[in-house]
């Protein structure tokens, strides 16, 4: 073993000594055979030629000396790498269009790696937090399917029950809350925790403490814990800031802790207990964190909330397959709805790098055969076949560490330019992204794989050819096989280029699919207001209505609005509240649920939602004047077909009593109330000056139509609403924007997926102009014989284009193959387009096609001027 | 009479055979394993000393220089403890199979 190293370390170290040794071993050997052969009659030049002929090859035996010592392969690798790094410094611009290359697919997958392993594979900033799970007890197929969690009632019970869990803690998601001690009134998002929160997640505050247990109770419970950028940004790092008072939701509160920097789960800025009590009527569903007990496996747990879920009690009209027992990793809570999108981005980015890669493999093809001289003298002195290969995937493998080092640069400067493309805040783990070692490694191996995939076939190549035939032709002979291998590559970089694009383009058609949706609503020039009306300020739906009333009177009196209105529920506002109602002498039919937002007069003018038959609401439309509703087409059509459903009456209770009925007096167009891509939902419009209930009234976005400039209006609502609430966070968006960050995603995926497709289309563009020139390059005897002949430059021109279009169709063909069953993991993603839309695989044909024709352009012009004469010469 | 080339791998087993008697030189060696062979086998030259530099990396020979009978400079080889043992190793294995590869043939031709 040490013997060994010290042979290995003594070759390597001492390889000037080592190689003297076996010159002078070797040709002692020779000399004495000479002496021999000399003793026993032949002439001295006789001799010589009798040793040399039966030792063999001197430089193969030295090269296999060197192999048996073992040492070679360090030693080589060294000698391969100074001789590729010569070689490649002689041609600088193959050099530099390959590095290039490799750089543009090594870059893009470096960028896209570096988001995925931020969002998707870094583990959650927590101790042991692959121990930790979501636990989950949906109901199967209900509207919250998707979202993991256990209701109240079972999470009590389960928490007295479990034994695989060290704690569990319940919290809830996406809470917001007006924050007015500090600075301008603010709404922050904020976790309602129960008190083994902190604990569960093993994370303590770094200043102060987190929850105690009694601190779940009312009256103990007006506490809050900070996080670090909030404690930062709102009270400038004091560090006197435990025992302060925050005032929440108008509810004062004293800080016990600030979390560490980057502590931020669930997306909130400050955390406050959360008593988890039982209530008769309804059940909330949180999401419920676990710790797993040391050995208990995820399975393990599972078994045990099945147990669990089967021995519950069922409520009314409940079946046992109606619950889902899940234990799911933590971090599928924030990542699960972009995981999906994230791959799709691999996979694309994965294609790019692919055809990075068969073009620099037709550089080096290009480029092996003017080497063929160069190989076949080296084979001719001893170097063994392998050894050559070797050498070349050492010249590959160092372009592609270059062309990684380069695209290293790349994906540091691309992968902010990504993350400012992609819709705001619909990148969760944002703050973990960055190039960390493991970026890095990925790189360096992509970089190495890369090197080896893209040198291989042409290093056999190069050295397949037949020694003796190379040597006689010059170097200048090139085989069939060589051009076919450029011609398989160059099929595969179209393929791959085709599917692409077409995926490209089936998003692009989406998206513009998407926006030309009519909402039902215009929303141009309209500006939102929303706010939430804290319950401790705001005790009574008397008073919640009472700042409405002020605020819209004050809003219609500012100068350049022409409407104003309010509404609970903005459409395409994320929100939704499907109810059931009763109608008068007539039956819903089964499972027709409505929207019901409730709304001010002026709100449909505001909107430019049509009315279509009746009135809209008035400001006579209050609590003392009988009830009235304005209902969307949908349900006019649904309930009252054919008849005008003016004047019919219909009620919001399961059980009405006589004053419980509402008159119809008003129809309205249907509006998109969940999103472009959901269709029309059916509503039913109440006055919110009738709404007895504080939930349906609390929050509320007023929608201010203006006349010309909406940034001339948005100083005076300002003013409005600090006059009439100083407490009220104020953050105004234009209906524009807010249509366009429900199509953000698409738009996103499109784009992105567009600027691979553009990439990929200039490499596979320049992969067809190498073929084609190089083609040209080969054959100038051939088509100067031909002109030499009488053809013309438009046959040539017409040979070329022919070759061309063979190698694209052949590409479209096997790429439209491929995008058939590859664009369907798309298919999620697509609005009203198929995954197999044939417009979109026709119009990427063509541009692959013109592309490849373009491509031919210059090859063929250079083709077209050869000159007979000059190119008989040159032969 | 015709050579007959070297079966592959017993090379090795005929170098540290030779070098049993005493340390030799490599021209030395490949002469010595034709004499006493009767020139019936022939050592290709150039493999011979690839396979000295590994059994000399195996640890079975040791080289040194001294002076060669002509009066030069010239590497020898020796054997080592463990190529004493690894040339019985090897002689045995040999002895194995001729034996055996003797008994099909016999067996074949009865």
């Amino acid at each position: 073993m040490f013997r060994d190293l010290w042979h290995r370390m003594r070759a390597v170290f001492r390889r000037k000594l080592v190689e003297t040794e076996l010159d002078e071993e070797l040709q002692f050997h020779l000399e004495r055979q000479v002496e021999k052969y000399v003793q026993g009659g032949l002439s001295k030049e006789e001799a010589w030629r009798r040793a040399r002929m039966e030792f063999g090859g001197v430089e193969l035996a030295k090269e296999e000396c060197r192999d048996a010592r073992g040492v070679n392969f360090i030693e080589s690798v060294l000698q391969d790498v100074r001789y590729g790094v010569r070689t490649l410094g002689k041609n600088p611009g193959f050099t530099a269009v390959a590095v290039l290359t490799l750089a543009l697919g090594v870059g893009a997958n470096t960028a896209v790696f570096t988001v995925v392993n931020g969002v998707l594979l870094r583990p959650m900033p927590f101790p042991e937090a692959e121990r930790l799970v979501l636990v989950s007890l949906t109901p199967r197929g209900g509207p919250f399917e998707w979202q993991p969690g256990v209701s109240d009632r079972d999470y009590l019970t389960f928490r007295e029950q479990d034994h695989a869990f060290d704690r569990i803690a319940s919290f809830t998601l996406q809470a917001t809350a007006n924050l007015t001690s500090a600075g301008d009134p603010v709404q922050i998002p904020v976790a309602y925790v129960t008190t083994d929160f902190f604990p569960t997640l093993r994370t303590n505050p770094a200043i102060g403490r987190g929850f105690l247990a009694e601190e779940e109770e009312p009256g103990r419970d007006s506490v809050v814990v900070l996080s670090n950028e909030l404690w930062k940004e709102r009270f400038g790092a004091d560090p006197g800031i435990l025992g302060k008072t925050v005032r929440l939701d108008g509810i004062s509160r004293s800080v016990v802790g600030v979390m560490p920097p980057g502590f931020a789960f669930p997306n909130a800025r400050v955390w406050v207990p959360l008593k988890i009590r039982v209530d008769e009527h309804n059940s909330f569903t949180r999401p419920v964190v676990g710790r797993l007990k040391p050995g208990v496996t995820p399975q393990q747990a599972r078994a045990e909330l099945e147990t669990f879920a089967e021995r519950q009690p069922l409520g009314p009209g409940e079946s046992k397959r109606d619950r889902r027992p899940q234990i799911i990793p933590l971090k599928d809570l924030l990542v699960a709805n972009i995981r999906p999108s994230l791959l799709v981005f691999t996979g694309a980015v994965a294609f790019v790098l692919l055809i990075a890669c068969a073009n620099v493999a037709n550089l080096f093809l290009a480029r092996a055969a003017g080497r063929g001289h160069e190989m076949a003298l080296r084979s001719t002195l001893g170097a063994g076949r392998g050894r050559l290969v070797r050498q070349l995937l050492t010249e590959s493998t160092l372009l592609s560490l270059a062309g990684g080092a380069c695209g290293i640069l790349i994906a540091f400067w691309s992968v902010p330019a990504l993350l400012a493309l992609a819709p705001a805040g619909k990148v969760p783990r944002m703050e973990m992204i960055r190039m960390d070692g493991w970026v890095l490694a990925y790189t360096f191996g992509i970089s190495v794989i890369t090197g080896i995939v893209f040198g291989l076939a042409p290093a056999f190549h190069a050295t397949r050819r037949d020694v003796r035939e190379t040597l006689s032709h010059a170097g200048r002979g090139v085989t069939a096989s060589h051009e076919r291998m450029r011609g398989a590559l160059t099929v595969s970089e179209i393929a791959l280029a085709l599917v692409l694009l077409t995926g490209a383009g089936l998003l692009l058609k989406s998206f513009l699919r998407l926006r030309t949706v009519n909402p039902g609503f215009s929303p141009h020039t309209v500006l939102t207001i929303t706010v939430d009306l804290p319950d401790s300020t705001y005790r009574t739906a008397a008073q919640m209505r009472a700042f409405h009333a002020r605020t819209l009177a004050e809003l219609a009196r500012l100068p350049g609005v022409p409407a104003s209105g309010a509404v609970n529920l903005l459409p395409l506002g994320g929100f939704l509240t499907m109810g059931t109602f009763q109608v008068e002498g007539g039956r819903r039919p089964p499972g027709f649920m409505v929207d019901k937002p409730c709304i001010s007069p002026g709100y449909f003018r505001a909107m430019g939602i049509q009315l279509l038959r009746g009135r809209e609401f008035t400001e006579t439309d209050n609590e003392t004047a009988p009830g009235v509703v304005v209902v969307s087409q949908s349900v006019a059509r649904t309930l009252w077909t054919g008849q005008d459903p003016v004047g019919k009456r219909i009620s919001m209770e399961d059980e009405p009593k006589p004053e419980d009925w509402l008159t119809v007096v008003g129809v309205v167009d249907d509006v998109r109330q969940r999103g472009l891509a959901t269709g029309s939902d059916p509503a039913i419009y109440q006055p919110y000056l009738q709404i007895s209930s504080a939930f349906f009234l609390s929050h509320m976005t007023f929608v201010v139509k203006t006349a010309s400039r909406p940034e001339s209006v948005a100083a005076g609502i300002r003013t409005v609403l600090r006059s009439v609430d100083k407490n009220q966070p104020i953050s105004i968006a234009s209906m524009d924007t807010l249509i366009a960050a429900t199509t953000a995603e698409l738009r996103f995926q499109a784009r992105l997926l567009t600027a691979f497709a553009m990439v990929s289309l200039v490499l596979t563009i320049v992969g067809i102009y190498g073929v084609l020139a190089y083609s040209v390059a080969q054959r100038t005897r051939e088509i100067g014989v031909r002109m030499a002949l009488g053809a013309q430059g438009a046959d040539v021109l017409g040979m070329l284009l022919r070759k061309a279009l063979v190698l694209t169709l052949a590409g479209i063909f096997l790429g439209g193959a491929s995008a058939l069953a590859l664009t369907r993991v798309l298919e999620k993603f697509l609005f009203e387009v198929k995954p197999a839309d044939l417009s979109t695989y026709a119009a990427v044909a063509v541009i692959l096609t013109l592309s490849a024709l373009a491509a031919c352009y210059v090859p063929a012009r250079r083709g077209m001027r050869v000159d007979p004469m000059v190119a008989l010469r040159y032969e | 009479m015709p050579r007959i080339d070297l079966p592959q791998g017993t090379l090795d087993l005929l170098i540290l055979r030779t070098l049993a008697l005493e340390p030799q030189h490599g021209w030395a060696i490949s002469e010595r394993i034709q004499q006493i062979s009767s020139d019936v086998l022939r050592v290709q030259q150039g493999s011979l000393y690839p396979a000295l530099h590994r059994l000399e990396r195996r640890g079975w020979i040791k080289a040194r220089w001294g002076t060669s009978e002509n009066n030069r400079r010239a590497k020898y080889y020796e054997l080592t403890k463990t190529g004493r043992k690894q040339l019985e190793v090897e002689k045995d294995a040999w002895d194995k199979l001729t034996v055996a590869v003797a008994q099909v043939l016999g067996t074949a031709q009865g």
